[in-house]
This record gives structure tokens, sequence and C-alpha cells, in this order.
């Protein structure tokens, strides 16, 4: 059903393909671009990421401002501000992130903290408070999940206060993601599962939420159906390129859908599972998806119904009855969970994920907290939180 | 033949921002006497700072009015603050009236970009969930029931509170 009202964005240029990162250069310069800071990790850097990606700066005339490839696992803002400040000597002009959430999410702060030309970010920390048009920021994801390359949002700790700072912005969307298959090639199987939930979870939850719209339900469902026929492959035959570029794909669509309509209970508890039990945002994803859309079935049995398509093709749709659907597309997404954990070896429940029982209702408090509730079709207080939590907890 | 263009200065809603303006005052009034007496609004907002401030706000320049809080309670500000740690605006007058009067609920405004957020989000979930209360001891199930996600119970407790915000809470803001 069209919504009474409804608002779509995403000005992110999207550039995917076959050596696509030979592209950056130029895109630089169209952008205005000449001596940009590289941010990525240790990780990236080992993989040998970094070198293809100087090499593809190769007969451009274009000097790299500094390469930092010490991002931390979470996002701090030390870090943003030890960068802000080589970013500065080196007198650079863009940013290039290359990494997953958190080198990107870290790239968005020092986006920030240059732009601004402050030291604090605190100061800019919540939805709408930032108002300058921001340097060029070129995102390259080396995992397919965050969707962090077309999103308005950046999550960063801030070690000495001990909080999570969000960052919500318009501002903040990258003018560009670039999507190169030579990028994911290296992540290990259970990260690439880990993070293909994460982006299975963004696709669904935007398409249940109450504020779906028809151009996020478009990207949502061509994500699902990309995940479905990929993923297997991609944790089984890493070195398939054509199948990490699909990968890819589909998490920037993921990305794209939730940016518009924004994610539900599911993501409320892992944040908050994440944030006291230190689970991994995609195995806590891959935990509470069904028990989320369990939960909902009552308010939106009819959408949940619709994703069965994406989700296990035509055939299966077809010969399930209407009543059946919701039911089923649950069932097919704990196939799907039991499938990966064969394959990988990803947690199915919290206890597999070294979450302990006396750490639940802390967890249900927090999830309740957590702004990602507000646009879940149903309202979730603590007790429904715990009652979800016990259910995904063995 | 020389057409004149002269700027064109469009006029004000006058109904309807008097109208919202006397709703902030009820809500305003009603916020302060909830928070002194209904303890699932009281620990929503225990946690926050003492001196925390909220406005909402019709944008671009529109009416608005400011809570503080102070002594574990939501004080009305009516338009004393221009500005505050948590901000809450209403797009337009249009989309205030309609959530003011009340047609929609805060969750479908959000969900239409009728209203926005500057500032905490998670303190913003939780005065969502406060103002939910509060829209439930202001108006009758019914109406409530297209408004939330979920109708907040009516305890004895709250019956009584709904009477004395109807009697004397509003007028007194106590």
């Amino acid at each position: 059903m069209l919504p009474s009202y409804y608002e779509f964005h995403n000005p992110v240029k999207i550039i995917s393909g076959n050596k696509a990162l030979d592209n950056l250069p130029s895109e630089l310069e169209i952008l205005g671009a000449k001596r940009p800071m590289v941010v990525t990790d240790k990780g990236v850097a080992g993989a040998g990421l970094v070198k293809i990606f100087i090499d593809s700066f190769g007969s451009s005339g274009m000097t790299i401002g500094a390469i930092f490839d010490d991002v931390p696992p979470d996002s701090s803002s030390e870090v943003v501000e030890k960068i802000t400040s080589i970013f500065r000597q080196n007198k650079c002009d863009s940013i290039v992130a290359l990494g997953g959430g958190s080198v990107i999410d870290t790239a968005k702060g020092v986006n920030i903290l240059v732009t601004e030309n402050s030291d604090d970010l605190l100061k800019f920390s919540g939805a709408e408070v930032l108002k300058k048009k921001m340097k060029p920021l070129v995102v390259i994801p080396t995992t397919s999940g965050t969707g962090s390359e077309v999103t308005v949002v950046a999550v960063i700790s801030d070690v000495k206060r001990n909080l999570k700072m969000p960052f919500a912005s318009t501002y903040l969307l990258p003018d560009i993601a670039l999507l190169d298959p030579r990028m994911t090639l290296t992540l290990p199987p259970k990260m690439t599962a880990a993070t293909a939930m994460d982006a299975m979870c963004h696709a669904v939850e935007s398409y249940i939420n109450l504020q779906k719209n028809p151009m996020s339900d478009a990207y949502a469902v061509a994500a699902i159906e990309m995940i479905r026929k990929n993923v297997l492959k991609a944790v089984s035959d890493g070195n398939n390129a054509q199948v990490r570029l699909a990968m890819a794909n589909a998490s920037t669509m993921a990305g794209i859908a939730f940016s518009n309509s924004m994610v539900g209970v599911v993501h409320a508890l892992g944040h908050a599972a994440g944030g006291i039990c230190h689970i991994p945002h995609g195995v806590a994803m891959n935990i509470f998806l069904p028990f989320g859309l369990e939960y909902n079935l009552p308010k939106c049995r009819e959408n949940i119904g619709k994703l069965l398509l994406p989700l296990a093709g035509a055939e299966v749709y077809a010969r399930t009855p209407e009543s059946r659907r919701a039911e089923q597309t649950i069932n097919h997404i704990v196939e799907l969970r039991k499938a990966l954990n064969d394959l990988c070896g990803l947690p199915i429940n919290l206890k597999q994920a070294g979450v302990t029982e006396d750490k639940l209702s802390e967890i249900a408090q927090a999830a309740i907290n957590d702004p990602s509730i507000v646009m879940n079709p149903r309202e979730m207080d603590a007790n429904d939180a715990l009652a979800i939590l016990k259910k995904a907890f063995e | 033949m020389n057409v004149q263009y002269r700027p064109i200065v469009p006029s004000i809603k006058r109904f309807k921002i008097f109208v919202i303006k006397i709703v902030f005052i009820v809500l305003g009034r009603a916020f302060q006497s909830a928070s002194q007496h209904d303890e699932e609004i009281k620990k929503e907002i225990s946690s926050w700072r003492d001196g925390f401030t909220l406005i909402m706000k019709v944008m671009p320049d529109g009416p608005y009015m400011g809570l503080e809080k102070k002594n574990n309670m939501l004080e009305f500000k009516g338009s004393q603050l221009k500005q505050a740690d948590l901000e809450i605006y209403f797009r337009n007058v249009e989309s205030a009236f309609m959530i003011m009067t009340p047609q929609m609920g805060s969750h479908q405004a959000f969900a239409e970009r009728r209203m926005s957020i500057k500032g905490d989000l998670g303190i913003a979930t939780a005065f969502t969930r406060a103002l939910v209360i509060v829209m439930s001891l202001l108006y009758p199930e019914f109406i409530v029931k297209r408004l939330v996600k979920r109708v907040p119970p009516l305890t004895l407790k709250r019956a009584g509170l709904r009477v004395w915000l109807y009697t004397f809470g509003i007028v007194l803001a106590r």
C-alpha cells in the first residue's frame, strides 16, 4: 500500500564492477579533490588491499596525502581526532574510506571535524546537528554488510566519557560508493556470513517497518533476492569475484533501503547486545532476525509474507498459501541460519555467541532506549525485549 | 506592455497557528503536571540531567514551546527557550496542525518525516514514550488507539490522574 506521504533520498554515486577502483583518481578529480587522505585498518592493509588501492593511482598524477591504517574494530573519538590532525598536517582535501563499518564511520567522523574545523566530536552528535556541506568522501567497502557507504548515519565511541555517539545527517552521505570485487575477496567465511546477515536484516527490517515506502521496498526486495542467490556461495567459495560483487551490490541496496526507512527491533536488540556483551553486529543480527520477525507478526503479517518471494523464489511462494507465507518466510531465514552455521560456525543463539544469562535484563533495558525501535511496527517494552532475548538465548 | 513584478507576501495561517499555540500550552502544562505524578514518565526522565531543556517548534518560523527538567519533573517554559538540548521540529504549520489536533500520532509523523529531531536520539526515544503517556491521559481511548502503537494501560492511578489533569492539573500545572 502506498504511504500517505514519504521521502526518499540517495544522492550517492554508485560505481560497481571489475576494476572499478581504477576509476577513483578521475572521480576524485570530478569532485575537485587532489590530495585524498586514506582511512583504513590493519586487516585491510595486511590483506594487500592498500597496495591494490595505491596501484590504482598509478599514472594519475595525483598524490595520496596520507594513509592511516590503524582504525580499531570499534571507531573511537580518539582515533578520529588523531586522523583529523594528520589530515590537517598533510594538507589533504578529501577522504577515502577503505574498509568495513568501523573504518567508514571513522572517516565520517573525520569529515565532520575537518569540515567544521573543530576538535570536539561530541558537539556534533545527534540528529541533524550538522549544517555544512562536507569535504569529498569516497567509500570503498571491504565487507558486504554495513551499507554505511550509502547511509546518513555514523556511530563513534567516546572512550573518555564511555558513551556511543550517534550521528545522523544527510551531510554524512558519501559522494561515491565504489564497489570493486577485489576488495571483498579476502573476507573470511565467518565474517562474510555475519556481514551478509547484517545486510539481510537491513533489507528485511526496512521492508516491514513504519517508514517503508515504494522506493525503499524496491531496494530491499532486490537486496534480499541477491543475498539469497549468492550468500552460501560467497561463504563457501570466497574467491568467486562475481558472487562477491553481487553481495557488495546487495549490501549497498539494503543500505539505501534502510537509510530511507530505518530499521527495527532486531537492530535495537543487536545494538544493545553489542554494547553490553560486545557481540559482533552481524552475529547479533543473525541471532535476532527470526525472533524479531516472529515478534512483529501480529502487526505486519502481510508484509513479512511478501518477503517469501525474494527469500525463497517464485515456486515456493506460489505453492505456499497466503495464510502461511509469513511463517514460511521466518522458516526460510531459520534454514539459512542453519546452513551458515554448518558452513562456517556462525552462532545462532546468544549462548553460542558467549552471552551469559545474567546480562539479558540489562540488554533488554538498553534495547528499548535504542532509537531503532521508533519505526518498528510493534511497540516493544522491556518485558517484550526480555522475552525475545530469552527465546534467542539457546 | 510592461508587466510589474512585485514581491508576494503569503498570508499567515492565523487560525491554525492559534490552535497550535493553544495545544502547546495544554500539552506543556499537562507534561508539567503528569511528570509529577505518573511513575512511567518519572522513570523516562530520571536519567536526564537536571536543567536539560527541550523545545517543540513549528518550522521554519512558527510557534514553539519549551520544557526543562527541574527537580525530577518537566517544567513548562512556554516560549522562553529559543534553543534547547533536544529540539523537536514540525516541518510546517499543516503537519503541526495535523499532529496537534490530533489527527496523526507521533510515530507516523516521524515515519512521514513531518517531525524531525535535533539532539540526543536516545533521549528523544524516551520523550516519545512519555509523550504517548500524556496523549493517553489527554484523549479518550478510541482516539489514542489511532495515534499510538500500543495504548498505555489505564490503571486506577492513571484514571485518577486524568481526572486531575482535566480539573486542576492543566490549569495549575501541578
